[in-house]
């Protein structure tokens, strides 16, 4: 086997033992049930749409699979390397003729993979719903989802960044989430830039800077809309350049780690 | 005689800080150790004197503030070196949603080992005397059984190396004797044992030569020779006490 392999086959170990670790965590699986359970009730709340059910199944669902997904990423991302470095479990690992960055890399990607199933999870059970109901097929739908795991790649990222120079999992959840909300706003962000004096704007704007625009990931908006000015390769270009410069930070703050 | 573990002026300095304000703590200082080929090396010391630290340090779980630390002279950290050292914490910690034998062939893989890893694995758990619990979750393992776990991941991978901490710490009687068996058969097979303890007695049994360490320095460094003639008990009381 070559180096490369080898090293590979670490990263890919340590991302399905990581796997294997969340199938078994209490906040995945709750976050799952509750998501399903949500998509399921969007069902009787259709009315409220009123010549146009579908929409609210339609927008009521996705919203779900978006906010159960943030849930289990901010979570299971704040709390699975600090559990690791309590639980000294970590320690085993570590002694191993494994990088540290391959440890992070391999939870990453674990972590990525449990929430990516449990998105395509939800997904298909509430396109069974839409198709129950009457709608047409929609590529759109299928790129909001797709720019809902981009999303999430970069919340993943975050939350580990945080995770790792914090003590405590309450304080990298609180950022991570604080992130994702301001990540909302960046638009928002930009107009107050026009109206501040010098140096509020210049703070705001390395604020605007930094934070990741989500905005641009929101595709669900835009189903059923003709009117798309947003290029799909500039945005995945874009997003995926955040998490590797999360991830790169991470693995900057992990190897100067001690245990 | 051949260096399996050298280590150089070690010192390791805990700095903290807390609202702006710089805590210092001392780990080791000046530590200097050279562990033969095929020795059994024993750290001996009170409960924070910096035998974990020493431990952590040569692992690269911690990193030295100043010193270095050498493996079969190569210079530590080093990725390929690790393939070659087993390591048994004073309490071991797995996964506890695992069986034994899933926690094993983790490891195993970690470890790349190129031969059959049921095999291993099987060689290993025969050892450490763990064949009928092996497919029991280690949530269901008692604090004996996670001894064994823990001594067979060290094992896993053949290495020349071991680095064991507090290994008889907790143990009954029988996983004393047990334990002093298994270091003695390591030893017959030529494997450098690197361990701390502060159980005077099991020190005294199976090493070659022991370091005494006292509030993070090295005060003396002894031989079989030398407790045969005064028991190892006295000396270390008199070399803390002085």
């Amino acid at each position: 086997m070559t180096q490369l392999k080898i090293e590979m086959n670490q990263i890919l170990l340590i991302s399905l033992y990581t796997l294997k670790e969340n199938f078994r965590n209490r906040t995945y699986l709750v976050s799952i049930f509750f998501g399903v359970i949500t998509i399921i009730i969007s069902i009787l709340i259709d009315v409220l749409g009123g010549e146009q059910p579908l929409r609210i199944i339609l927008d009521f669902g996705l919203s779900t699979i978006e906010f159960f997904s943030l849930l289990m990423i901010v979570f299971i991302g704040s709390n699975m390397i600090l559990e690791e470095i309590n639980n000294k479990t970590i320690y085993l690992i570590l002694v191993r003729p494994i990088s540290r960055w391959y440890y992070l890399v391999g939870k990453y990607l674990g972590l990525l993979l449990s929430v990516y199933l449990s998105i395509i999870l939800m997904s298909i059970l509430h396109l069974i719903l839409l198709f129950l109901k009457g709608w047409k097929f929609d590529i759109l739908y299928f790129i909001s989802i797709f720019f809902l795991g981009i999303k999430i790649a970069i919340i993943g990222s975050l939350a580990i960044f945080f995770s790792l120079f914090s003590t405590s999992n309450i304080s990298s959840m609180i950022f991570t989430f604080f992130i994702w909300i301001l990540g909302h706003f960046v638009m928002e962000i930009k107009f107050l830039m026009k109206k501040l004096s010098l140096v509020p704007k210049f703070f705001l704007t390395i604020v605007y800077y930094i934070i990741p625009n989500f905005t641009f990931l929101n595709w669900r908006d835009y189903i059923g809309s003709a009117n798309i000015d947003f290029s799909v390769l500039y945005i995945f270009i874009y997003s995926v350049s955040y998490c590797i410069c999360f991830l790169f930070l991470s693995i900057l703050l992990f190897q100067h780690k001690e245990f | 005689m051949d260096t399996a573990i050298k280590i150089c002026d070690l010192t390791k300095i805990y700095r903290k800080r807390h609202l702006g304000r710089l805590y210092t703590n001392l780990g080791v200082r000046n530590l200097s150790i050279e562990v033969y080929k095929g020795e059994v090396f024993g750290l001996l010391g009170l409960n924070g004197s910096g035998k974990t630290t020493t431990i952590k340090l040569i692992l690269g779980l911690l990193f030295p503030t100043e010193g270095s630390i050498y493996i079969f002279d190569k210079l530590m950290p080093d990725k390929k070196i690790m393939n070659n050292i087993g390591y048994f914490p004073e309490i071991p910690y797995f996964q506890r949603f695992l069986t034994g034998e899933e926690i094993l062939r983790f490891y195993s893989k970690l470890s790349c080992i190129r031969e059959d890893i049921q095999q291993r694995i099987n060689e290993t758990v025969k050892i450490v005397n763990l064949k009928q619990d092996i497919n029991k979750k280690v949530s269901e393992f008692s604090k004996g059984m996670l001894q064994r776990l823990g001594i067979a991941q060290s094992l896993l991978h053949n290495p020349d190396i071991l680095v064991f901490d507090e290994p008889v710490s907790g143990l009954d009687p029988l996983g004393i004797l047990e334990m002093r068996n298994l270091i003695l058969l390591l030893r017959s097979k030529g494997k450098t044992i690197f361990f701390s303890s502060h159980v005077i007695s099991e020190v005294e049994k199976v090493c070659d030569r022991v370091g005494i360490l006292h509030k993070g320095e090295l005060i003396k460094i002894i031989s079989q020779n030398d407790w045969k003639q005064k028991s190892l008990e006295q000396i270390f009381i008199d070399s803390i006490k002085n």
